[in-house]
């Protein structure tokens, strides 16, 4: 007889939507998120396709279908620390991080007005800081605090215990290890950015102005380092000019072999935050290939349409700065008879691919590029992009289709 | 406005390119890495990402006409970017062998020394050449006494094979190169703006400096090794001159004896002679070390730049191969000379070193030594154009 609980390996909109779908047909499932909150890459942008609503509106949706399910548990700073057993009845042990927050927090931020260390804001990619007291961003789930002890300087500091009417904060507390039952288990452990610096060429880390697309993504949200506004890093100066890096990693044997088939969409959509947000802003694309399967062509021609939007077929290969300005100068061939140009932007930013987050686990079988196949034995599957580089629309309703495959293994075994 | 161009694609040579060693060749997915990446190519209609097209299309005509596949020295900064393991710097090569191998006069020779699987056959024809030459004067055996390379092969046979030969050779490689500058002139779309002696001049002086080698940021040990190679060529070329210098001219033989006539030469002083002697022995040796220390380190470069992003053709190999085995030999047939080696061993060395050196000589127009013709003609002529990349 199966043990009728799924498993979910990632916090991210495809584990989600899994999670949620199997619950919502009667099934038990465990949500587990190494990081403090939910909402994995999506919560990072500052729209998405294909509506390009907020991002907050669809994952708004999500937890709204999590909290009041009594199918679903979630557990935030949790890793997966084992797994034995088989298809029907797997042993799977979790490892809780201490948060040193309890359910007791109300969010009223006493504790980060009261914490004296600080520490680079990840999900900024390190543009900005928080306290080392601090709220994942304004639209976590769970809705509480979290305490980075790494970055408490002084660790017998309790400035923020003392400033919490609530007794929510517990610097005592300890990894706690749960171990639990279930019949399948997907992994939707997603991806992260690939390291720009491996670049060498393309400037990254040592040009002040070349960012990469997840960052332009948070400087474009109303809750990112800037407010929402389009400021270069180096200079806080308004960008008028900005040139994309298409395939910057992507589609490269030396970096990733393989297409993150997001780039190009996510570039033409960067495109028309500068456009809709800075009137006289140019903006150029350089390119190897445009891929805009679908209905995305729509977007494209839209894209192309304006102006002061150029796309230039021809790869950027380096990246100098120009130390009084802190300008770029990107250097690529225009492939279409312009010969080598050397251009001038205020910024620029890189086109960066997808990589796997988990690249080595035994129980799980790799495709050639490092993307999860499924798992070794049955009961094991994988979704959304740790599966393969996919947009979040694919990747939803890859997530469903998920959900049914580990129902199917309940039912079998 | 509408204008048709019509190509034609040789899919013949296409193939030929793939089996010449570079296979690598249709990976290529025009993303133009190269040409930025390349410290060489110019702004304007840069290089190789268009050659990459034209060889994936076998658009053997224009490749044929390119003068942008000699300015590449090699470097291999394109193929270390490359995103798709395309290879351009390997494929340039086998380009440029192909020009060489097309511009031949007469063809059949092209084929004899341009095709690596001919080797044997390219070696046969001077080994043949000097044994019926030793025959038929009845050479054909050991010299008894002290090893003295005139008495098993006279200085006047070795002359008598090499000057109208070489004579021959240059004629044959004259008829090449105007062949070559007519259609690299002929095809360009561009008209020249500077003088042809100017550009000369000034591509000869990048030449001997080693300019462009040196602005290489991948592999700058290859400039070195090619430094060493060029200076020992043209070393040994000065003492073959000055050799023949002392045997016309001087009419003093080899082995160079300090006897009465050496005496009559320099008026009397014997210091005067060993002088001289010294000189020209130190300077031969100096030259012929760096032909074999540089034809080393080219092989040793080739050898560790294998793994990473050149599979250097076999062409290649084996011109290196040969210039180094020149130097090896030569050296080595001196040693045994001096050192009172069995005689059989220091004559046989000699022997392959000749048969060497007449591959190296005569056989120029048609090996990759051609190549400094061939890219003193294209460089020229880029600069005439004033697209040249700034020094």
């Amino acid at each position: 007889m199966s043990v009728e609980t799924i498993l979910v390996v990632g916090g991210g909109i495809s584990g989600i939507t899994t999670a949620v779908e199997a619950a919502e047909v009667g099934y038990n499932t465990v949500l587990v998120e190494k990081s403090p909150y939910l909402g994995g890459r999506v919560a990072q942008l500052s729209k998405y396709f294909p509506k390009l609503c907020p991002p907050y509106c669809g994952l708004e949706m999500n937890f709204r279908r999590i909290k009041p399910n009594p199918k679903i548990t979630v557990y935030t700073t949790t890793e997966v620390e084992s797994v034995s057993g088989q298809e029907g009845n797997y042993s799977v042990r979790l490892k809780i991080n201490p948060r040193y927050v309890n359910e007791k927090c109300t969010s009223c931020n006493a504790c980060a007005e009261a914490c004296p260390s600080e520490r680079p804001n990840e999900f900024n990619f390190g543009m900005d800081k928080t306290k080392a007291a601090y709220l994942p961003h304004v639209m976590s789930y769970p809705m509480r605090y979290v305490i980075d002890r790494n970055a408490c300087k002084d660790k017998s500091c309790d400035k923020c215990v003392k400033a919490c009417i609530y007794n929510a904060i517990d610097l005592n507390m300890k990894p706690q290890t749960v171990d639990i039952k279930v019949g399948s288990i997907v992994y939707a452990t997603g991806w992260n950015p690939y390291d720009a610096t491996k670049m060498d060429n393309l400037g990254y880390g040592r040009i002040k102005n070349v960012i990469t697309n997840m960052m332009l993504e948070r400087l474009a949200s109303p809750n990112g380092p800037t407010g929402g506004k389009l400021l270069r890093p180096s200079d806080k100066k308004e960008v008028k000019k900005v040139v994309f890096v298409q395939c910057a990693g992507s589609r490269d044997e030396n970096h990733l072999n393989y297409c993150s088939a997001i780039c190009c969409m996510a570039s033409l959509k960067h495109a028309t935050y500068f456009r809709e947000r800075i009137a006289d802003s140019k903006v150029l694309i350089a390119y190897i290939d445009l891929r805009a399967p679908g209905k995305y062509e729509e977007f494209l021609v839209k894209v192309q349409s304006d102006p002061n939007v150029t796309m230039v077929k021809g790869k950027v290969a380096r990246i100098e700065e120009d130390p009084a300005t802190g300008d770029v100068i990107l250097e690529f061939e225009d492939i279409e008879g312009g010969g080598k140009r050397h251009e001038r932007a205020d910024m620029a930013v890189l086109a960066t691919g997808m990589e796997p987050s988990v690249k080595v686990d035994s129980l799980l079988s790799f495709e050639e590029n490092g993307f999860i196949i499924g798992g070794k034995a049955a009961g094991i599957c994988s979704t959304g992009v740790a599966k393969r580089p996919s947009d979040v629309t694919t990747s939803i309703q890859d997530a469903t289709g998920a959900a049914l495959k580990s129902i199917q293994s309940l039912v079998r075994s | 406005m509408a204008q048709d161009t019509v190509f034609t694609p040789d899919v013949r040579f296409v193939r030929e390119l793939k089996k010449a060693g570079g296979d690598t060749l249709k990976k290529c997915y025009q993303c133009a890495t190269c040409s930025v990446v390349c410290p060489l190519s110019p702004d304007d209609k840069p290089f190789p990402r268009k050659e990459m097209l034209m060889a994936q299309w076998g658009l053997k005509d224009e490749l044929i006409k390119s003068s942008d596949i000699w300015l590449c020295h090699n470097c291999n900064d394109c193929s270390k970017y490359c995103p798709r393991g395309a290879k351009p710097g390997d494929v340039l090569a086998i380009l440029r062998k192909s020009v060489i191998q097309e511009n031949a006069f007469p063809r059949f020779m092209g084929k004899l020394v341009g095709d690596p699987n001919n080797i044997w056959q390219a070696l046969a024809i001077p080994v043949v050449l000097f044994l019926v030459i030793l025959g038929a004067t009845g050479h054909l055996h050991i010299p008894e006494g002290e090893v003295v390379f005139s008495k098993f092969f006279p200085v006047e046979f070795i002359d008598g094979v090499f000057v109208p030969l070489s004579g021959l050779a240059v004629l044959m490689f004259a008829i090449s190169i105007s062949r070559f500058w007519k259609n690299m002139t002929a095809g360009s779309s561009m008209k020249p703006k500077a003088e042809f002696m100017p550009s000369l001049v000034e591509t000869l002086k990048e030449i001997m400096t080693h300019a462009k080698f040196k602005k290489c940021d991948e592999n700058k040990d290859r400039s070195v090794a090619h430094v060493l190679v060029f200076y020992g060529f043209i070393g040994l070329a000065i003492t073959t001159g000055w050799a023949v210098f002392n045997l016309y001219i001087l009419q003093w033989e080899l082995p160079y004896a300090v006897d009465e006539h050496a005496l009559s030469i320099f008026g009397g002083s014997a210091a005067a002679a060993w002088a001289y002697k010294i000189i020209f022995k130190l300077f031969a040796n100096a030259s012929a070390l760096m032909l074999l220390a540089g034809g080393f380190l080219v092989i040793k470069n080739r050898l560790k730049e294998r793994a990473v992003e050149t599979t250097t053709s076999s062409f290649d190999w084996l011109f290196a191969s040969i210039v180094l085995l020149v130097g090896v030999t030569g050296f080595l047939a001196q040693v045994m000379r001096v050192t009172g080696f069995p005689a059989v061993l220091a004559y046989a060395t000699y022997f392959i070193h000749l048969v060497l050196v007449f591959y190296i000589i005569i056989y120029v127009p048609y090996s990759k030594l051609a190549h400094f013709v061939y890219r003193t003609a294209a460089i020229t002529w880029t600069k005439m154009l004033k697209r040249d990349v700034e020094m």
